[in-house]
């Protein structure tokens, strides 16, 4: 039954693509995306509890690392891509062991100054990253001798975000989700519980951070271009906000918050113009003070059976 | 359950913005605009965009295109290049026949591969990185900015009376500086002047001191501006100011917005800088007298360059008899000795050789900055 | 030699300011354990009032003398600092949130103040005219301009003020004791709200100097904000979290790092921007308590 469920949605998903013009199948495309990010961030922020600038980063050296690789340095297409992953895992990893020692805002701090580095490393790249300027004119090789355009690329990206919800809520379910939680609620009781404290936060940072690699270097072919701006600071507190109005913690919370948080400045941009940001300033502070369970906490309440 | 939420969601959403393939309409002529209204580009993008829009008005009063009106599409991108993408799509999707970019050139960038991909023409009028038309073949984009290159040349022909050897590059550490800063240094390599050193004030710096002093010390004849950021060109001339200095500055046609006028007061006398627009030509003059009228306010050049797009544009079209796209793209193409308002007496946009940069390499002219004020043109074109 | 000793001024000046902005950031921390992310934002603010009161380019009203600039930026800002704690910390900590809690409300206070100065101030940089103008002026062997000495003076007496006003008021003992044990400080009859409150007001205010005398040298523009607080945080892990005085020093570190840096190591430009970052690293992972250890509990 659950399966069939997920197929229905995932070909619904995928069938929307078909019908969508240029605009719209850009607009959904990189919904997808954000989609995509905002679950792996919202694992590691929501259930994990900890709070990272890195997501954004990562989703670079996915981006840049599958373009790199392929387009610069000439390897096929499927090389590159494991190793643009690999290479996220690695740099998740590296940056993982010394910071999730870090307790609270100070382990945002540490994520942020490597994402500034990030930032500082693909400006100053030359001719390798393209600089500030990126790289252009590279298209999605033939992958098994299938070129994916159009549609076609949309069902990839339904499928990378059916991908990584499968993966974050078996792994919520299981038994290291529950080591997450805890150690969110309270790290010294979770270690008297003999659960690894340091292992599993490394183990969550590096998996989420790598899975936004992944969702980087799908962006990578939305436009076939990419360039620094995109991977910088102002995103990552959108993708944030997101979680928050959404819902942190729940899977279901970070989808309504980026589809919500991405559509609502091309609905409110004619009418506000550039004041929606205000607006969604205004959402994250009362979505904290009133309602911490985010939009789904809201439909919740009103839906009371259900949700074990 | 979630799932299913969340694809019923989304099949609304996308309702409310399918519906924006409009068809064409038969009685005017779409042209989009990309501007930027609030973010880092706004203080080059806006007042181009205003150029196009008295440009329009006045095609309009004086019959329109094709006996059509001119009705302007302009959307914003916060000069952000994949929000340019996502603006450049909703202008095709809302059935434009050409699209015109103003913001920073990596939007612009970007929002090429739209045009690429839909076979749409797309100029921008202002834009001035050389890899704009080169880093992508793509045959429906065109730039009658004054690209860097040129500016470089025009600069070097003026001071080569100066005989300067050795100079340095001071840029920031946005896109369009970098890129400058690059264009420039080709461009001195190609005439023998070393740099010997690039210097880069980034973004949030609190003093520029530490790198005016390393310039100082390379002891070069020139400094050669690439900086766009506001803040970090004033901490700039504040440390030059400051440390004595007295290295001639030679700047890119950035310097010709009046912004930074206003912002570095009294530092940038005797400053020499790029611009492509000569006060005393007389098509220059009319757009002047036009601009005043309607705005109660002196231009600066940047609306010279959004005027001269909008009536390249409509020339094109008048000129294809049609609103097809590539009948459209092949008469821009076609396009020779469009004299304008911008670039210097005798000058012409012209794509020439296939190329699809119609900036005359004649057209920039030099001034310098005097009492506050841009100052007359001093020289022009490379010769 | 005598570039070594101008550009002491000149990193003595930034290191001032994001010595400010860390003691923005200790004032509310230190009895709140909040980092108040949205201080750069505040200090933006406090350069925008400045122009408001001394240019007629914001306002066309008047051009005032530099010490109403003064005044409005601590009056203005303190209350902005008050308020934001009442509507949005307050309820977070009556209620025990956990800590985390009211620092994400904070970031969106942030985007709020952000925006709104867009909204109010337009997207341009404003010139900020400096009391003293902009000459070059000698003490000694030291060379700079006249507003960087201005900034050196005035951080340090303020530096000294509050240094003086922890140790040697009874309100400041009792930010200390609230920083110690909230608790313990509760039961010995402290008002917790009015520590909060103050704290609040009293970090806007410093944050909002800091963005005023800074703002001649750069002007004031709605993005100066971010770049800021990541300085004066850096600034604060540099030099402890415990003391004022680490404030200071944690930003006199940061700025001699960046600007000798960038003078006189061979490395390209572009890469010394990666310098403050690296620093904030090293910092948190290996000495994540600052140079200057916290004082004990007596």
């Amino acid at each position: 039954m659950r399966a069939l469920l997920w197929l229905a949605s995932i070909i619904a998903a995928s069938a929307l693509a078909f019908a969508l013009g240029g605009y719209a199948t850009d607009v959904y495309r990189k919904m997808l995306v954000w989609i995509a990010l905002a679950l792996s961030y919202n694992f590691l922020f929501g259930v994990a509890g900890q709070i990272a600038f890195s997501q954004f980063a990562f989703a670079g050296v996915g981006a840049y690392g599958v373009v790199i690789l392929s387009y610069k340095l000439g390897l096929p297409f499927g090389v590159a891509l494991v190793g643009a992953i690999a290479l996220c895992a690695l740099l998740a990893f590296i940056v993982a062991v010394p910071s999730t020692r870090l307790e609270g805002f100070y382990l945002a701090l540490a994520t942020l100054a490597f994402a500034q580095l990030f930032l500082v490393v693909v400006n100053e790249g030359g001719e390798l990253t393209g600089g500030t300027g990126g790289i252009a004119g590279y298209k999605l090789p033939e992958v098994f001798g299938i070129a994916l355009r159009g549609p076609w690329y949309t069902v990839v990206l339904v499928l990378l975000v059916a991908l990584t919800l499968h993966l974050l809520l078996r792994l919520e379910r299981s038994s290291f989700g529950r080591a997450c939680r805890a150690i969110k609620a309270n790290p010294a009781v979770a270690a008297a519980m003999g659960i690894d404290v340091r292992r599993t936060k490394v183990i969550t940072f590096t998996l989420t951070s790598t899975l936004a690699g992944l969702a980087g270097a799908a962006y990578a072919y939305v436009d076939n271009v990419i360039n620094p701006p995109v991977f910088g600071l102002d995103n990552i507190f959108m993708l944030l906000f997101m979680i928050i109005v959404g819902g942190m913690g729940r899977p279901a919370g970070a989808i309504v918050g980026a589809v919500l948080l991405y559509l609502a400045p091309f609905v409110l941009e004619p009418i506000v113009g550039h004041a929606y940001l205000v607006l969604f300033g205004v959402l994250v502070v009362l979505a904290i003070l009133f309602q911490p369970q985010g939009l789904i906490g809201l439909v919740d309440r009103l839906r009371p059976e259900r949700r074990a | 359950m979630a799932r299913r939420r969340f694809a019923s969601a989304l099949t609304f959403a996308m309702a409310l913005l399918a519906g924006t393939a409009a068809a064409q309409a038969q009685d005017v002529v779409k042209i989009g605009v990309i501007t930027d209204r609030v973010g880092s580009g706004k203080f080059y993008a806006e007042p181009v965009t205003r150029g196009i829009e008295l440009g329009a008005k006045m095609i309009n009063e004086k019959g329109g295109v094709l006996g059509k009106k001119i009705q302007l599409i302009i959307e914003d991108d916060q000069n952000k290049p994949d929000v340019s993408a996502a603006k450049a799509r909703k202008l095709v999707d809302d059935g434009v026949v050409v699209i015109m970019s103003n913001t920073g050139s990596p939007a612009t960038q970007q929002a090429q591969t739209v045009s690429l991909e839909t076979k749409t023409p797309h100029l921008t009028p202002a834009n001035s990185a050389d890899t704009l038309t080169t880093q992508l073949d793509n045959p429906w984009f065109f730039q009658t900015g004054p690209l860097a290159s040129i500016q470089l040349a025009t600069l070097m022909t003026y001071t080569k009376a100066r005989g300067f050897k050795k100079v340095a590059i001071v840029r920031d550490n946005s896109a369009l500086s970098q890129s400058f800063a690059e264009s420039f240094r080709k461009g001195l390599d190609g005439v023998g002047i070393e740099t010997a050193l690039e210097e880069v004030i980034p973004q949030g710096a609190t003093s520029a001191v530490a790198n005016l002093q390393k310039v100082r010390a390379a002891k070069v004849d020139a400094i050669l501006q690439a900086g766009i950021l506001g803040p970090e060109m004033l901490q700039f001339f504040r440390a030059y100011q400051q440390l004595g200095m007295k290295e001639p500055i030679l700047g890119s046609y950035n310097l010709s917005i009046p912004a930074y006028l206003t912002m570095a007061k009294d530092l940038m006398e005797g400053v020499v800088f790029v611009d492509a627009y000569d006060e005393t030509k007389p098509e220059a003059k009319a757009f002047r007298d036009i601009y005043v009228k309607d705005y109660k306010e002196e231009p600066s050049s940047l609306p010279a360059y959004g005027w001269d797009g909008i009536h390249l544009v409509a020339q094109a079209i008048e000129k294809a008899g049609s609103l097809d796209k590539e009948k459209v793209r092949t008469a821009i193409a076609a396009t020779t000795g469009f004299s304008g308002a911008i670039g210097a007496k005798g000058s012409s946009w012209g794509f020439r050789n296939g190329s699809r940069s119609g900036f005359d390499p004649q057209g920039a002219v030099v001034r310098i900055i005097k009492n506050n004020q841009h100052g007359p043109v001093v020289h022009s074109g490379q010769k | 030699m005598d570039d070594f000793l101008e550009l002491t001024v000149s990193a003595m000046a930034s290191g001032c300011i994001y010595g400010l902005m860390a003691l923005a950031y200790l004032i509310v921390l230190r009895p709140t354990s909040i980092i108040n992310f949205a201080i750069g934002e505040w200090a933006a603010t406090g350069a925008f009032v400045g122009v408001g009161m001394l240019s007629t380019l914001a306002w066309p009203h008047f051009e005032g003398p530099y010490i109403l600039a003064v005044v409005a930026v601590v009056v203005v800002l303190g209350l902005l600092g008050w308020v934001v704690e009442r509507l949005t910390v307050r309820p977070l900590l009556r209620r025990g949130a956990a800590v985390t809690s009211p620092i994400l409300a904070l970031l969106g206070v942030l985007v709020i103040f952000r925006e709104s100065l867009t909204l109010i101030y337009g997207a341009d940089p404003l010139p900020s005219p400096p009391p003293f103008g902009f000459r070059r002026i000698e003490i000694g062997p030291f060379a700079g301009a006249s507003q960087q000495f201005f900034i050196i003076a005035v951080t340090l007496s303020l530096f000294v003020a509050v240094w003086l006003f922890f140790e040697r008021t009874v309100w400041g003992r009792a930010f200390e004791a609230v920083a110690l044990n909230r608790r313990a400080a509760a039961l010995m009859g402290i008002n917790l709200g009015r520590v909060t409150a103050l704290a609040f007001a009293a970090g806007a205010s410093v944050a909002g100097l800091a963005g005023l005398l800074m703002s001649p040298l750069t002007s004031a523009h709605y993005m100066m904000g971010l770049p800021l607080a990541i300085q004066g945080f850096t600034a604060l892990v540099i030099g402890g979290v415990g003391r004022v005085e680490g404030a200071l020093l944690g930003g006199l570190i940061l700025a001699f790092v960046e600007q000798l840096g960038a003078r006189y190591l061979p490395i390209p430009s572009g890469l010394t921007l990666a310098f403050p970052f690296a620093l904030l690293i090293l910092f948190l992972l290996l000495r994540p308590t600052g140079l200057i250890a916290p004082r004990e509990a007596r």
